[in-house]
């Protein structure tokens, strides 16, 4: 084991090896308070890369339902008890903006638990059955009554449910590619996407065992596993549509409900990715205790229980939420280019606009600032322009009813 | 004086640390993360002495066990101890404690019959939680003799040290027996495509739309043997040096056959005694060779590292050729 630094922990943890951090990481950023889970994401991943015979329960994307659902089948409560040492809690009372910006984890990762449990390997998990894959959101739409007999009412309902979008989250340090014993799975240096090399791999099913986000898939068909693969030729610029530009994966660029942003976490506070993660700490990681770093960040819904997201997001989740419910004028605007173009951005520039209007939400005092932001590519040309009023059309008297 | 003192104060750190480091790993015995060195004890081979018998045989029709096996009746076989593989990360396996190996030879080819006990067969890797049976001999490549001071490692060979390996695997008898293909998965899920149905004699099952599509199987386009549906044999021929390191060969040479009656499989693995791959062991009769081994037990989850392992090499020696 040598130790690496996990910035979601705020420490050092153990990992089988050295801390190697891509040169721009694989990102994206998923607002829970919008998804309807209509399941387009799920199907346009489904048709473009796991449509074939022996991949007929795999979604690589899937979206599900919490608190009750999951695919597979309950694999977060299952993985949360294999680290459940009955200390699981986190020191917030010091921060360190860039090396602890949560605080600090003090229970175990699925690592750490391994090597206390003794167990001969490198991350505790479990293979999740072929029944426990059947449906890609067991449990859907199953709400969660905390006080049955009375009406809900914000910031938090008392029956809630909510729903979660998952891909793999091409972990900084991935569980599955440290389980595997022949090193057939990779991190890329390039962008931090992690696969399988479809020749080394034995199916030995070590990966499925020991990501704790279950996102390996074994295909009993080719013997091999298989994983979201971050639609790594549309990454690479390889789609004719965004002229060699990196463009945004399958799932991102189909969400009707514009959830999505992806882009690359860097060093750049100007770009969007970044600064909502990093600077702002508007999007939270998933089980950031787990301790693999995920790299898909989520904001979190505000009507649901904070204990539960806490536990699901971390200690952030309150300011997070906070921030969400009243947002400030830079991040409105960055929120503004959620799905506004599938080439990825880059850096985004504000152009401030005049005041709209103003009010107060919560208790706190909103104004509204029609500015414009634009976004850049990795050339730095401009891909993207928007303003935070939508513009509006009114059609002529004469042609109301027409199409 | 001075330059000295410059070096040291350059390198110095670097240099302490390393040799502190290797100080360390040397009182660790650790050789990488999660992988215990090999005791002294297993770079001895074993006294007992496998002799590969010589034997004059009309090579059967049919090579299966019920026409080889006759063959082996006057070898004498040694029986080889297994335990638990707990050196390299994920350690597991012990169940199966002993196998016998009895080995016989026409001068061209060579066989090796393998027994042990196994309450379960285990014949299928198509359902996420199913594992195979296995066995794999490993051979020492090219002509070693192997003695404590080779340092010549019984655990998958190590660097500068190749080894070849013939795995024998379960389900790959069985694929063999579905008209030479893969034992597909609508044998295990009949309408996994729309249902999930689990019933194995569902009324109707889409033949069309799960055939129809060639693409986009990752393991059968990067060529993986254990992915292709055409591989006509049930043995693997591989190499490695050390742990992480097992490689399919680019040429296929080696095959066998099996049964399992009352609980114990009987796997019988051949290959020509000479190829001409370079990456494969050579028999030749009148001389000695080591052999080891590993068992897999599928119904214990067995895989990989997790596997009944004999700890120490064996000499195989061939008995010369009677010519006539």
């Amino acid at each position: 084991m040598t130790l690496v630094h996990n910035w979601h922990l705020g420490r050092r943890m153990e990992y089988p090896y050295f801390e190697s951090r891509p040169k721009h990481q694989f990102a994206a950023i998923f607002n829970i308070n919008r998804c309807i889970a209509c399941q387009t994401c799920t199907m346009a991943c489904k048709s473009a890369w796991s449509y074939n015979k022996g991949q007929e329960h795999m979604w690589w994307n899937n979206v599900e339902t919490k608190p009750y659902g999951g695919y597979p089948q309950s694999w977060d409560v299952k993985t949360l008890k294999l680290i459940d040492n009955g200390e699981n809690t986190w020191y917030t009372d010091e921060k360190d903006e860039k090396l602890s910006p949560y605080g600090v984890y003090e229970g175990d990762t699925i690592f750490e638990a391994a090597a206390k449990k003794n167990i001969n390997q490198w991350a505790v998990g479990y293979i999740p059955e072929d029944k426990e894959w059947r449906a890609p959101n067991f449990g859907e739409d199953v709400a969660k009554s905390n006080k049955p007999d009375e009406y809900s009412s914000l910031p938090e309902h008392s029956r809630w449910f909510f729903y979660i979008q998952r891909i793999c989250n091409h972990c900084t340090y991935p569980g599955c590619l440290a389980a595997c014993p022949r090193k057939a799975i990779y991190k890329r240096k390039e962008d931090g996407i992690v696969l399988i090399d479809q020749k080394r791999c034995r199916g030995y099913r070590k990966c499925v065992e020991q990501c704790p986000y279950k996102k390996p898939m074994y295909r009993g068909l080719t013997r091999v596993s298989e994983k979201c693969i971050a639609c790594y030729p549309r990454i690479e610029g390889r789609d004719p549509l965004t002229k060699g530009r990196p463009m945004e994966t399958r799932c991102m660029a189909a969400c009707v409900g514009q959830i999505r942003l992806q882009g690359f976490l860097d060093d750049n506070p100007k770009n969007p990715v970044t600064w909502l993660i990093r600077h702002d700490k508007l999007a939270l990681p998933l089980y950031p205790q787990f301790g693999t770093e995920p790299n898909i960040y989520y904001i979190p819904p505000r009507w649901a229980p904070r204990a539960y997201l806490r536990q699901m997001f971390g200690p952030g989740v309150d300011e997070a939420i906070e921030k969400f419910m009243v947002p400030s004028r830079e991040r409105l605007a960055v929120m503004s280019l959620f799905r506004m173009t599938q080439t990825i951005i880059f850096e985004y520039k504000i152009e401030e606009g005049p005041k709209v209007f103003e009010t107060t939400i919560h208790g706190k005092k909103f104004e509204l600032f029609n500015d414009t932001v634009i976004g850049y590519g990795e050339d730095g040309q401009e891909i993207v322009r928007t303003t935070i009023e939508e513009p509006v059309h009114i059609r002529d008297p004469k042609h109301y009813n027409s199409i | 004086m001075k330059n000295a003192y410059v070096l040291f104060k350059r390198y110095g750190v670097a240099l302490l640390s390393c040799a502190f480091l290797s100080a360390t790993l040397y009182a660790a015995e650790e050789t990488a993360p999660g992988v215990k060195g090999v005791t002294e004890e297993e770079f001895t081979p074993a006294k007992e002495v496998l002799t590969v018998k010589y034997v004059e045989m009309a090579k059967p029709y049919h090579m299966d066990v019920e026409s080889l096996e006759g063959f082996f009746k006057d070898a004498q076989g040694v029986t080889v101890p297994l335990q638990m593989q707990d050196k390299a990360f994920p350690n597991g396996g012990g169940s199966v404690k002993s196998a016998e190996v009895k080995g016989i030879h026409d001068g061209l080819a060579i066989y090796f019959k393998v027994t042990w006990s196994d309450p379960t067969r285990n014949a299928r890797a198509i359902a996420v939680q199913e594992f195979r049976d296995a066995v794999a001999l490993m051979f020492p490549l090219g002509a070693v003799e192997i003695t404590p001071a080779e340092h010549f490692s019984p655990r998958m060979g190590d660097r500068e040290k190749p080894t070849n390996l013939w795995h024998w695997k379960a389900d790959w008898e069985a694929d063999l027996l579905v008209k030479g293909e893969l034992e597909d998965m609508e044998n295990q899920y009949p309408n996994m495509h729309d249902d999930w149905n689990f019933n194995p004699y569902s009324a109707y099952y889409h033949r069309e739309l799960i055939t129809s599509v060639e693409v986009l199987s990752g393991g059968r386009a990067a060529h993986n043997l254990l992915s292709q549906p055409g591989r006509g044999r049930v043995v693997e021929d591989l190499n490695a040096e050390g742990f992480g390191t097992l490689t399919t060969q680019a040429h296929q040479d080696v095959n066998g056959c099996s049964k399992y009656e009352d609980g114990t499989w009987t796997v019988i693995i051949y290959r020509s005694l000479i190829t001409e791959d370079p990456h494969d062991v050579q028999f030749v009769p009148g001389g000695t060779t080591y052999f080891n081994m590993a068992v897999w037990n599928g119904g214990e989850q067995d895989r990989n590292g997790q596997k009944s392992i004999s700890s120490q090499w064996h000499p195989a020696t061939l008995e010369r050729v009677a010519w006539q």
